[in-house]
């Protein structure tokens, strides 16, 4: 009996994982066959009517947005997005990066205004290989013809500051994590902590949350993402930020490579339009 | 309602569950059970009603879970944030809970029969006292059961737990049972409130919200996360194998990333110790460097001083929080 069962339950997952390629592959099919009409329909949804007869290049509707953001509509109708996360956190888990779609997916961040963006995977590849990334960021930058975008850009990784541009106004940090900056810097903060106690500076009881959270932040100020965007077939965090990720809200999209910009503003809107009760 | 439903899966129900059984299933499953709120909403009842159908909501899911093989469940009840609804809604919350946990100590011979495990995760210091000690009675009272095991966060955050593990070790420092260098990942786990179950494999949370919202984040973070659009009290048998299958579609990926990590974790250790040596070596050497043997041996000595000192002050800990325990429960003025 016990075989029967085993046999059914591999059919069950063979028929699953047919099912999901098959999606993957349709998805991938309509959207180079939609290409033109989403972009149409993207562009009506955000533009005012005025603007209707807008161009199909896609670099045309990034720096339009891009522009839009900037300018911080007063008007809610005519804005991207009603709420745009301050810290938004790239979360590959696939097996092979695509540097250029990781440039991408930043570049439109800074774009749309959100102005510290992190790259994590559960390898630590991203923060070996920074400078690649960071020469894909400054490629993309240059492509979309945002150069001129005007604000500063801080590329840091393990804390440390590996490029910074000397333009002014505008803040932007780019930031590539590694499981290092997860559970290794509570317990590097815990660890302090104890060596405090243990030289008679403090007591146990001087611990509490904000006491710890400062700690933490003080080797490495991480903001707490508001929004993680999860590209991959796994469903899981993989030691990404524990400490930073309670109120996150996470979004997860198939995958990385070619992603296009309708699934990222699709993503963004996902999250502008969650409600967070905050316990209450 | 009672916390343990009787019952048996239709055939159906039980066809699948076998099937999905011949996989890997989960061994600790962790619940937000979120949308008691929005239920009554739904069905124009009122906020208690929702809450108290979530409750039987929990019981029923607690016997799927057995009945999958699914021998350990973590369910956030109540977290510290909570405190922030209205009186009312909080007080209606206590009195909930103290109805339930008086039930379940009229129920302790069930329990005994299907060896359930009790355990009540967080910061009971903040709760009426009388609830405290009611908790405190029932902990106690299922304390050696070993079958299956229920873990009631309340009055819980996992920033708190993180910070009280880090308050616990400093204890440890301050005691002179451990040092400063010893703090480690592993250490921290096992002094969180969870320390004496293993990290959930799977972490379901019901109602469309797409958050962990301050619960198990240290324990969860290679867990399978699933995010369900059901409300917690319409909850189905299906919803929950829906969630295995994706357990098990993840298992082999999550596997590896855990595997990975427990590797990194493993040569942090021993990087912490090389360190910890050489420090003591420039301190009580005699100026000359330590060759390479026996180099090694002072780590290998070091690491088995460390892993004495950690068992006895995780010892001290497990001992303080029992008699914490005991003495509140005996305060419980129930026969």
């Amino acid at each position: 009996m016990a075989l029967v069962y085993e046999l059914v339950w591999r059919m069950l997952h063979v028929l699953l994982h047919i099912h999901r390629t098959l999606v993957t592959s349709l998805r991938v099919l309509l959207r180079n066959w939609n290409g033109q009409t989403w972009r149409r329909a993207v562009a009506a949804l955000l533009t005012p009517a005025s603007l209707a007869g807008f161009p199909d290049s896609q670099k045309k509707l990034v720096l339009e947005i891009s522009k839009r953001a900037r300018g911080r509509c007063s008007r809610p109708s005519g804005c991207l997005v009603e709420k745009l996360p301050v810290h938004v956190g790239l979360l590959i888990v696939e097996e092979q990066p695509s540097y250029t779609d990781i440039a991408n997916l930043v570049v439109w961040c800074m774009a749309v205004g959100i102005s510290y963006v992190s790259v994590y995977d559960n390898h630590g590849v991203f923060r070996k290989n920074d400078t690649l990334l960071l020469e894909k960021i400054v490629r993309q930058q240059d492509r979309l013809g945002l150069e001129d975008s005007k604000y500063n850009v801080e590329f840091l990784s393990n804390g440390n500051t590996v490029h910074q541009d000397q333009i002014v106004s505008g803040q932007r940090v780019v930031n590539v994590l590694s499981p290092e900056d997860g559970k290794h810097s509570i317990v590097e903060a815990a660890r302090r902590f104890c060596r405090t106690v243990e030289q008679k500076e403090k007591t146990s009881k001087d611990i509490d949350v904000p006491m710890f959270d400062a700690l933490l932040r003080e080797s490495k100020n991480i903001p707490d993402p508001e929004l993680v965007m999860k590209f991959g077939p796994v469903s899981s965090t993989l030691g990404f930020l524990p400490w930073h990720i309670r109120l996150t809200e996470f979004v997860s999209l198939p995958s990385h490579v070619d992603v296009s910009y309708e699934d990222f503003l699709v993503a963004l809107q996902r999250y502008s339009t969650c409600e967070q009760r905050q316990g209450k | 309602m009672s916390w343990i439903r009787e019952g048996e899966l239709n055939l159906i129900e039980r066809l699948s569950a076998n099937v999905l059984k011949a996989g890997p299933v989960p061994k600790h499953v962790a619940f937000i059970m979120d949308g008691n709120r929005r239920f009554a909403r739904k069905k124009h009842v009122d906020r208690q009603e929702g809450h108290s159908q979530g409750f039987n909501k929990l019981a029923e899911t607690l016997r799927w879970c057995l009945q999958l093989d699914i021998p350990e469940v973590t369910v956030y009840a109540f977290s510290i944030e909570n405190f922030n609804r209205s009186r009312e809604e909080v007080d209606g919350l206590m009195e909930l809970a103290k109805l339930k946990f008086l039930r379940l100590l009229d129920e302790r011979d069930k329990l005994e029969k299907h060896g359930v495990c009790i355990r009540v995760l967080g910061d009971l210091t903040l709760l009426p006292l009388d609830l405290q000690q009611l908790i405190a009675k029932a902990v106690v009272a299922t304390r050696e059961h070993n079958r299956c095991f229920l873990n009631v966060c309340f009055a819980y955050t996992s920033r708190h737990e993180m910070a009280n593990a880090v308050r616990e070790m400093a204890w440890g420092v301050e005691q002179g049972l451990i040092k400063a260098s010893d703090v480690s990942e592993a250490l921290l786990s096992e002094c969180l409130y969870s320390s004496n179950s293993p990290n959930p494999d799977l972490l379901i949370r019901t109602s469309g919200e797409v958050r962990l919202s301050d619960f198990l984040l240290w324990q969860t973070s290679h867990s399978c996360l699933v995010f369900q659009s059901v409300l917690w009290p319409e909850y189905s048998f299906w919803n929950l194998c829906d969630a295995v299958i994706q357990y098990q579609c993840n298992h082999a990926s999550i596997m590896k990333a855990r595997e990975l990590h427990q590797d990194e974790q493993h040569r942090q250790q021993l990087e912490a110790d090389h360190a910890c040596v050489a420090q003591l070596l420039r301190h009580h050497g005699n100026g000359k460097p330590a060759d390479g043997a026996r180099r090694r041996e002072a780590v290998a000595e070091y690491g088995l001083r460390r892993e004495a000192r950690v068992k006895d002050f995780l010892e001290a800990l497990r001992n303080k929080r029992d008699s914490f325990l005991t003495r509140l429960a005996s305060q419980a003025t129930v026969a």
